[in-house]
This record gives C-alpha cells, sequence and structure tokens, in this order.
C-alpha cells in the first residue's frame, strides 16, 4: 500500500504545530483530528466526558465543521504550508507487525469517519492525542449534567454548544480555574469551585477574577452526591472534611446547579501508543502512564514521535499553551530530520530557535496524593454503594468485593469469601484481570472515565503505590465504531476466497 | 534446597492445567500449578468459549459429549460462576458454499447417533432476531452451549485453592531435573518444585517443554483474533457459527465473534507472546454484520488475540508417556475450552489410574511417531518472514 511519509494524530496546539513545522521542512504531512465527532460518538462520553449538556446544533455536521475550524487558527496555517487536514476522522486503530504478526507490508493506522473505516500506511507517526478527563464518582454521578474539564472546554471552545446555566467545579487548580474561568466568559454562573485541598491550589489571579463574577471557593470540602430529577442534576451537596478526609457532621451545603465539572486532573491519551508497543512508564508529576521519549520527541519506537498533553499533562499546561506547542515543534522537525527533509545542521538551527525562545518552567509535581485524597473523601462522605464504572454499574464495594456482576444472581459462600484482598495473596495487582472478573472498565466509553479510579482503588485496596499497578490494556478499536462503519465496504475477493473459520484444513 | 513439593506439579495455569489440577485435589492429591502469568492469561482467558460435542472428529466426541455432562453441573461443583449456558449450537449457511458445511456435520452427527435439527430460514430467524435473510439452512445442535472463559479459568483456580491446592503465579518453569527415566523435579522461577508425577499443560509452550525431557510434541503455535461489540438486548443464548466465524451473546448483552485466518507463530519458553490484532478485526466485523444485519448499528468496543497451538491432525495430546515414566502431555490443539474440564478428568485419571475412564484412544501421542522435527516446514506452518523495514 502507499505510505504517508507523515502522518500526526491530533490537531490540538500541539498536533497542529508538529504539522506545521514538518511542512516547512518539506515533509509531506497528513493531520487527522476526530472533531467534529458525531453525535452517537457523543452520547456514549467518546472521547471526552460530555455529560450530556449539549445544544443540539451538533447535529449539523457542517456548522460544526465550521466551528472546530474556527476555533484553532493554527489550522489554516497548517493548509497553507501544504499540510493536508483531514478533520472528522478517527484514529481508531494502530497496527505494526511483531514477533506473531507479519503480514502487514508496514505501520499502519485504522481511521474511520461516520460512515466507513479504512486503512492507511506511514513512515513516521506524532501522536498529538491530547488527554483525557479524570472520572471519580460519587452519589448521581450517572446522572446528566457530570462532565469533564476536557469535554466542557470542548463544548465551550471548540463547539460552543455548552448548555449549562450554573456549574460547580471540582479540583482547584489552573485546570479547574481555567474551566471555571471559561464557563464565567461564556455566561454560565460558577455556584462553586471545590477542593480537598486545605487552599485552592492554582493561580491568584484567576481566582480573583472568578470570585469578581461571584464564583464561590470551598476548600477542604468534597462532594456528597448530586441530586436531581429525572436524571438530571439539579443541585450539588458538598461537605466538609477533617484532616482524615472525613466528612464533618453538619457541615452539608446544598448548591443548586445543573452541571458538575470534574476538574481534578487529566490523564493523557496513550492508548495509540500503547497499541504500537510504545514504551509507557509511570510519572505521577505527568500525569499517569506516558510514554518513554527523547528530548526531540521521540518513543521508543523508532518511526513514532510524541508531543503535548499525550506526552504528559501538568497543571502549568493549561495556562501555557507554548509548551505543548513548542514540544510539537520538536517533533514535526524529529520527523522531517528523520525522514532525512532536512539535514542534521538544519534540524539543529530549527530547534535552537525553539530552545532560546520557550520558557524554562520548574519541575511538575506529583499529582496522586492528591487524586488519592479526593477519592478518599469520596468514599467517606458516599460510601461504598457508589458506582465506580458508569457502563457496568459496577459499585465500589462490588469491585472491592470482586463480586461476580449482579445479572448473574449468583450468590455462593465460596464468592462471598473472595475479594481484591484474597486476590492479590496470589500475586500483585493485575488490573486486566479485576477487570474482567468484575467487568468495571470494560463498558461502551470503553473505560474512560474509570480507569484511573479503579487503579486507585486497586492500589488503596492493595496497600501499594499506584505507580505498582500496571497500566490497563487498550485494545482496537480506540473509538467505539459500529459494525457497518467498522467493516471494509469493499473487500477483495481473495480475502472472502481464503478465509479459514477455524484452522480448518 | 527445593522450595515446595508436591504430588503432581501442573505446569500451566491455563483451563487444562487448572481443569487437570482440580480434579486431582479432589481426589486428594497434593497439587501444585506453576503458571508464568496469571490463571488465564493466554488462550485460555481470551476463548471464544464456545462447547460442543465436536462431531467433525470424530475421536473428541466422547470427550466431547462427557465435557458437557460435567458442564452441566460444573458451577455448582466449583461454587463459582462460569456463566455456562446450556441452550444449544446453531449453524447456519448463508451461502451456497457454506451450506456443504453445515449438511456434513449434520452428517457427522448422525453417524455418532447425536440427534440434530434442521431448521429453515424462518425457524432460525425466530431463534436469532437479526440473523440475515441470506441464512438458507441451519442444524441446531441441542447439546452446546458457552461459557465465559475468563469466570471458568478463575472459577477453576479458586476451586482448586478450597482443595488446598496450591497456586504460583508469574512462576515460570524454566528446567526440569531427570532422574532413573523421571522427572524428579522443575525448575522454576521461584526455586525448585519436587514432583512425584508432573502434567505439562503449557498451551504453545508444552512442544519446549516436552523437548527438554528429549520428547517430541508436534504443536505449532498460531495467533488468531476476535473482537467484542458494545452489549445489546438478549438476542439469542445459543452458541452461534456461520459465515465464518463463531460467537455467543455474552450474559452482559455483548456479541463475541471471532474467526478469519490465524497466522503460524514461534513462542519463547517463558516469555508471553505478543498477541496484537491486525486490521483483520474489520474483516470479523464485516461477516458478523453480514451474518446478523439486525447488529449492524452496533458499536465494536475491543478486540483480542490469543495464541493456540496446534497438532498435524488438527487434535488434541492427552497422553501419559512411557518415557519419562512420570509424565503427562495435555495439548488443546485449539479446541481446549469447550473440552477442559473432561481433559482435566481424564489427565486427573491417568495420573491415578494409569488410564483414563474417558475414551481418548485416539488422542495418544505415539499417532505422531512418524512425524519427523521438520513438520511444521514441509506444512508451511511456520511463521511468514519478516517484512523488510518499509524506509
Ligand atoms: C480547561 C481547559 C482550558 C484550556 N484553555 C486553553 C486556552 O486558553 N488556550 C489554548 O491554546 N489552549 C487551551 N486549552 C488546551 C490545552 O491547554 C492545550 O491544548 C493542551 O495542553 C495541549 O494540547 P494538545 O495539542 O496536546 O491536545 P488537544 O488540544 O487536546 O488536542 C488533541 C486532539 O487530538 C484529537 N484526538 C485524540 N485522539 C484521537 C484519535 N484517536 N483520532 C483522532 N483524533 C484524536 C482530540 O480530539 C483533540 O482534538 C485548554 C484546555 C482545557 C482542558
Ligand atoms: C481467540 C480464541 C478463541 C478461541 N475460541 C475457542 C472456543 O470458542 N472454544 C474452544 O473450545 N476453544 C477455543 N479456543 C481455544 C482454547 O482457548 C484453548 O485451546 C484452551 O484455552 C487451551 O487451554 P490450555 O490450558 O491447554 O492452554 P493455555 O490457555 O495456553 O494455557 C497454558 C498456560 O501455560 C502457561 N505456560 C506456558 N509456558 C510456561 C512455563 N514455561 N512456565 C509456566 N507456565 C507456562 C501459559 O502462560 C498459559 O497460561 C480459542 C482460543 C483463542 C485464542
Amino acid at each position: 500500500m502507499e505510505s504517508k511519509p507523515l502522518v500526526v494524530v491530533g490537531a490540538g496546539v500541539a498536533g497542529t504545530a508538529a504539522a506545521i513545522e514538518a511542512a516547512k521542512a518539506g515533509v509531506q504531512t497528513t493531520l487527522i483530528d476526530e472533531n467534529p465527532i458525531g453525535m452517537s460518538m457523543i452520547g456514549l462520553d467518546v472521547p471526552q466526558f460530555f455529560g450530556q449538556r449539549i445544544m443540539g446544533t451538533l447535529r449539523n455536521k457542517a456548522v460544526m465543521l465550521g466551528r472546530v475550524a474556527a476555533a484553532n487558527d493554527a489550522l489554516a496555517d497548517a493548509e497553507e504550508a501544504g499540510v493536508d487536514v483531514q478533520l472528522g476522522t478517527y484514529v481508531w486503530g494502530a497496527f505494526r507487525n511483531t514477533e506473531t504478526s507479519r503480514v502487514l507490508d508496514g505501520p499502519q493506522l485504522g481511521l474511520a469517519d461516520d460512515e466507513q473505516s479504512w486503512v492507511i500506511n506511514y513512515d513516521r507517526l506524532i501522536v498529538a492525542a491530547g488527554s483525557r478527563d479524570l472520572g471519580m464518582s460519587f452519589a448521581g454521578w450517572n446522572m446528566a449534567g457530570v462532565m469533564g474539564a476536557n469535554g466542557a472546554y470542548s463544548l465551550m471552545s471548540r463547539y460552543q454548544a455548552l448548555t449549562s446555566q450554573r456549574m460547580v467545579v471540582m479540583g482547584s487548580g489552573n485546570l479547574a480555574l481555567n474551566t471555571a474561568r471559561m464557563a464565567q466568559d461564556r455566561g454560565v454562573e460558577v455556584a462553586a469551585v471545590v477542593d480537598v485541598s486545605p487552599s485552592v491550589r492554582g493561580g491568584e489571579a484567576l481566582v480573583t477574577g472568578l470570585q469578581a463574577k461571584g464564583a464561590k471557593f470551598y476548600t477542604s470540602h468534597t462532594v456528597k452526591e448530586a441530586v436531581g430529577r429525572a436524571d438530571d442534576i439539579e443541585a450539588v451537596v458538598l461537605v466538609e472534611i477533617d484532616d482524615d478526609a472525613e466528612p464533618v457532621a453538619g457541615s452539608e451545603k446544598t448548591i443548586d446547579a445543573d452541571t458538575v465539572c470534574l476538574a481534578i486532573g487529566l490523564a493523557p491519551n496513550v492508548e495509540l501508543l500503547d497499541l504500537l508497543d510504545c514504551r509507557l512508564a509511570f510519572k505521577s508529576e505527568l500525569g499517569g502512564y506516558v510514554p518513554c521519549r527523547d528530548d526531540r520527541m521521540r518513543t521508543s519506537v523508532d518511526d513514532v514521535f510524541v508531543a503535548g498533553d499525550a506526552a504528559g499533562f501538568h497543571d502549568e499546561m493549561i495556562l501555557n499553551p507554548e509548551i505543548a506547542r513548542n514540544q510539537g515543534r520538536l517533533a514535526g522537525i524529529a520527523a522531517a530530520q528523520s525522514l532525512g527533509a532536512i539535514d542534521n545542521a538544519e534540524a539543529l538551527a530549527r530547534r535552537s530557535d525553539i530552545l532560546r525562545s520557550a520558557a524554562v518552567t520548574a519541575p511538575p509535581a506529583e499529582v496522586h496524593t492528591g487524586w488519592k485524597k479526593w477519592l478518599r473523601s469520596l468514599v467517606n462522605a458516599g460510601g461504598l454503594d457508589i458506582f465506580a464504572c458508569l457502563c457496568e454499574e459496577v459499585t465500589r464495594a462490588e469491585l472491592i468485593g470482586l463480586q461476580p456482576p449482579r445479572y448473574l444472581e449468583w450468590e455462593s459462600e465460596r464468592m462471598s469469601s473472595r475479594s481484591l484482598q484474597t486476590l492479590m495473596k496470589d500475586g500483585p495487582v493485575n488490573p486486566d484481570q479485576v477487570k474482567r472478573l468484575t467487568r468495571a472498565g470494560m463498558g461502551h466509553c470503553q473505560g474512560r472515565r474509570c480507569r484511573e479510579q479503579v487503579s486507585l482503588i486497586l492500589a488503596e485496596e492493595a496497600g501499594a503505590d499506584i505507580a505498582e499497578v500496571p497500566l490497563t490494556s487498550y485494545r482496537p478499536p480506540v473509538r467505539p465504531l459500529p459494525l457497518k462503519v467498522m467493516w471494509p465496504h469493499e473487500e477483495p475477493e481473495q480475502v472472502r476466497r481464503d478465509w479459514v473459520k477455524w484452522f480448518t484444513p | 534446597m527445593p522450595v515446595d513439593s508436591a504430588d503432581v506439579v501442573i505446569i500451566g495455569g491455563g483451563v487444562s492445567g487448572l481443569s487437570s489440577a482440580y480434579f486431582l485435589a479432589k481426589a486428594g492429591k497434593d497439587v501444585v500449578v506453576v503458571e508464568k502469568g496469571t490463571v488465564g492469561s493466554e488462550a485460555s482467558g481470551r476463548s471464544g468459549g464456545m462447547i460442543s460435542e465436536r462431531v467433525g472428529e470424530s475421536p473428541l466426541v466422547p470427550l466431547a459429549v462427557e465435557s458437557l455432562n460435567i458442564w452441566a453441573g460444573l458451577d455448582d461443583e466449583l461454587g463459582y460462576p462460569t456463566e455456562f449456558t446450556h441452550h444449544g449450537r446453531l449453524q447456519v449457511a448463508v451461502t451456497e458454499e457454506q451450506m456443504d458445511e453445515v449438511f456434513s456435520e449434520r452428517d457427522a452427527a448422525f453417524a455418532h447417533g447425536i440427534n440434530v435439527d434442521q431448521l429453515d430460514p424462518s425457524e432460525m430467524r425466530d431463534m436469532i432476531p437479526g440473523l440475515s435473510e441470506k441464512a438458507l439452512v441451519g442444524v441446531f445442535f441441542p447439546n452446546g452451549g458457552h461459557a465465559n472463559p475468563q469466570r471458568t479459568v478463575q472459577a477453576f483456580a479458586w476451586a482448586l485453592q478450597d482443595m488446598k491446592g496450591r497456586l504460583y503465579q508469574n512462576t515460570a518453569v524454566t528446567g526440569m531435573k531427570v532422574a532413573d527415566g523421571r522427572v524428579s523435579s522443575v525448575e522454576t522461577s521461584a526455586g525448585t518444585i519436587e514432583a512425584e508425577t508432573v502434567v505439562a499443560a503449557a498451551g504453545p509452550q508444552t512442544a519446549l517443554l516436552a523437548e527438554m525431557v528429549d520428547v517430541h510434541v508436534p504443536a505449532a503455535p498460531a495467533r488468531v483474533e476476535m473482537l467484542a461489540t458494545a452489549p445489546l438486548e438478549p438476542l439469542f443464548k445459543i452458541a452461534l457459527v456461520g459465515n465464518g466465524l463463531y460467537g455467543r451473546q455474552a450474559a452482559r448483552g455483548n456479541l463475541l465473534f471471532g474467526g478469519g485466518p490465524h497466522e503460524w507463530a514461534d513462542v519463547g519458553l517463558t516469555t508471553d507472546p505478543d498477541k496484537p490484532n491486525t486490521p483483520l478485526i474489520r474483516n470479523i466485523a464485516r461477516r458478523l454484520a453480514e451474518l446478523l444485519p439486525g447488529a449492524a448499528d452496533v458499536p465494536v468496543i475491543r478486540s483480542w488475540a490469543g495464541v493456540v497451538e496446534q497438532c498435524p491432525d488438527y487434535l488434541p495430546i492427552i497422553d501419559f508417556l512411557d518415557s519419562p515414566s512420570n509424565y503427562v502431555v495435555v495439548t488443546a490443539s485449539a479446541h481446549g475450552f469447550g473440552l477442559a474440564p473432561a481433559t482435566g478428568k481424564a489427565a486427573s485419571d491417568l495420573v491415578l489410574h494409569g488410564e483414563s475412564s474417558i475414551d481418548i484412544s485416539g488422542l495418544g501421542l505415539r499417532r505422531f511417531d512418524n512425524v519427523g522435527t521438520g513438520w511444521r516446514d514441509e506444512r508451511g506452518w511456520i511463521p511468514a518472514p519478516e517484512q523488510p523495514a518499509a524506509h
């Protein structure tokens, strides 16, 4: 198959910068982004946690396409530079030959729009796939109106389609404060900004601005529950917590709101990198499992590069998009250099330009202590009978008890005697095994909303450091694709002729 | 110093090894299972979960039928759920060529005295809402079903522990000590384990282990793929075979289907073979949508691959060897999930009594006495050459 010299996945700040840089270096570059995504995908809370606060306009693809293009000025620059920009295109798979799989004529990506799928080959790949919302559960988080910061950001800036009126924001880092500010700018009332930490974690300036427009800050507080009618949020109950993250009796406050925005943290989108077997390592300060990379953004797999949130997210990046942009440019240069489009001297000169102007930022801090505190406070305030996994409706208690799903209606003494605790006597915690037994993470959102939370619970139960919990594996398709979209519309006669049912001679 | 010793050391914590271990522990033997990963982390946890009488393979029928008998009471026996469902199996033809296959299965069933029911299109569509209008004919096997492979493996493992069997996970067998024509101990990454008897049920690695004790087990590894959709409302409970696919609707509602070309591979003794999917999953999706057009809108949410091993005649080996004289070989030849309860029963019989209560006379290793070590090359059951780098 004909091979694209360079494919960039993700047309955010990082990917667009990468594509422009590579194109300027003379590389024929294809930039692919899934936005505008289909309504059915949004309904599944994929790829972001959208929370069903979306205007009907989203149904009009042409309108949305216009908005997506308009939301990112650099896209026009990319097209100007000769980049082949393909919007509305999901990258659902990444394939390369391995020891046991040798049939491909080169590394490949599986692509799709809402109608059909296809496969392309690439010589070099830059993954600039951004990040994913960190889900944390509380009573009522299964109602419409619960969303993530990335989902909210996407609805506000990319689609201009957020329908919220009054929002409670969970978290007080720059991610949370910036989300709150954007919401205020768009006429959403920010009723409360809540954090388990004793003081606000993000920048002073943002706090003052938010307060001026009426936002109230609740530090040393957690969310006890969201209440509402007909699966739609109407109010959020906050509760103060003590030093042990235990709720303080009688300190509940009920806040009217139709939206709760989870803005505690983001997790890098490493799904495609994992499919390609790029080495990943746990780095709390970058949001969890991130690709191992050199300072030119090359991963452990020679022809794959990374940039932006996908390479690791920290809170400073919200304030300073230059970080992601510079990473993108470096990746674009490295890819161009490795393709031989520019020589070493030229690459050095281009890198130097970037390094000279880039601000030196302080090393980011680890985030999981804070995430753990959030989880502990939510468990203390809400108990164990809260869904940890929304798609499969698995409660925290069922997860900890390693219980088979309720629909099996299975009860036995022996089963009740089993739990995560007993499983862990047999060996180190294995999230894939737990997932298959409890089904937490096995649903249509492909574990997006519960992955981190489930791993945190496993670590807590194991008394292990979160870094010791292995990555829960990713499998293609990394976007839920209908059978009739995923299938090849044209299937070569040979495939049909040579089809083997099961080793039949 | 050995770290442990047991009456029986079982190499491999797949469904075959665990089932063998369970029946041995139940009979009072002191049993240890050594598994390089976690239980079921290879083929057994990746299986399609289909269970049938295997009428097309005569030597397997007694084992398969006995297996179904054990399956019927397995949940209660083990005390843990396997999701076994016993609603039969339907084999459908949606093309003229597929009709021949279906009829030959029907005839094979009759030849074994097994009753099957031939269904016309409307009867089939009643059984399977959403089935293709192109479905021409079907044969229904009342005695068939499916189960959840991961739950099954874990159920055996837990039941084994409840019988005081010991499970070493994340522990690889690296060698074996042979003295006086017997394997006296098994070397593992966790130390030496002494054994009265060894059962090697290590899937694709069974052949590599056998080499260590100078036995030739002809079994070639191959990688196969499957996919799963998001849950649908309950459509059918039977095991479904048709249009080049096999699969089921899980208790939760997901469609789980596999089929299509396999890829021959090599494996290492102690490493986990990589198990990527390929764009083949698109072709599986197409065949599934052709078979069940009513489900064409349901999203595929994951796919996976597993490595199974295959003997030259596509049949398992269950055999107590003459030399080493305390060594049992169990290799499933890619049918192992449905057969596992009976496989374990037969293997435990061999250890306990020297012979099996189930007829496994067609599954001995001696049938391959004439198969030389070059057989994989001769058959072409070898990995494809590595592709030259694209750039
Ligand atoms: C609350 C909030 C406020 C922000 N405010 C600003 C701001 O004021 N200014 C600013 O410039 N940026 C802002 N951002 C964006 C953010 O700071 C940077 O964009 C980010 O740090 C780095 O961007 P990126 O290119 O790595 O990822 P993203 O911008 O997230 O881009 C990744 C893109 O890849 C796409 N993608 C991922 N996987 C696939 C796939 N498999 N197939 C197809 N497409 C895929 C995603 O849909 C997405 O469009 C904000 C973000 C948030 C959450
Ligand atoms: C995608 C797929 C679909 C399938 N569908 C069906 C189906 O529908 N019906 C059916 O009946 N069968 C099916 N099969 C086949 C079936 O799953 C296998 O035949 C069966 O699971 C084999 O079980 P086993 O215990 O013999 O081998 P395995 O499951 O391979 O177990 C062997 C174990 O030994 C371990 N091991 C290997 N080497 C060592 C070592 N050196 N030290 C320690 N441990 C070691 C491995 O880690 C492994 O866990 C399918 C298989 C796949 C992959």
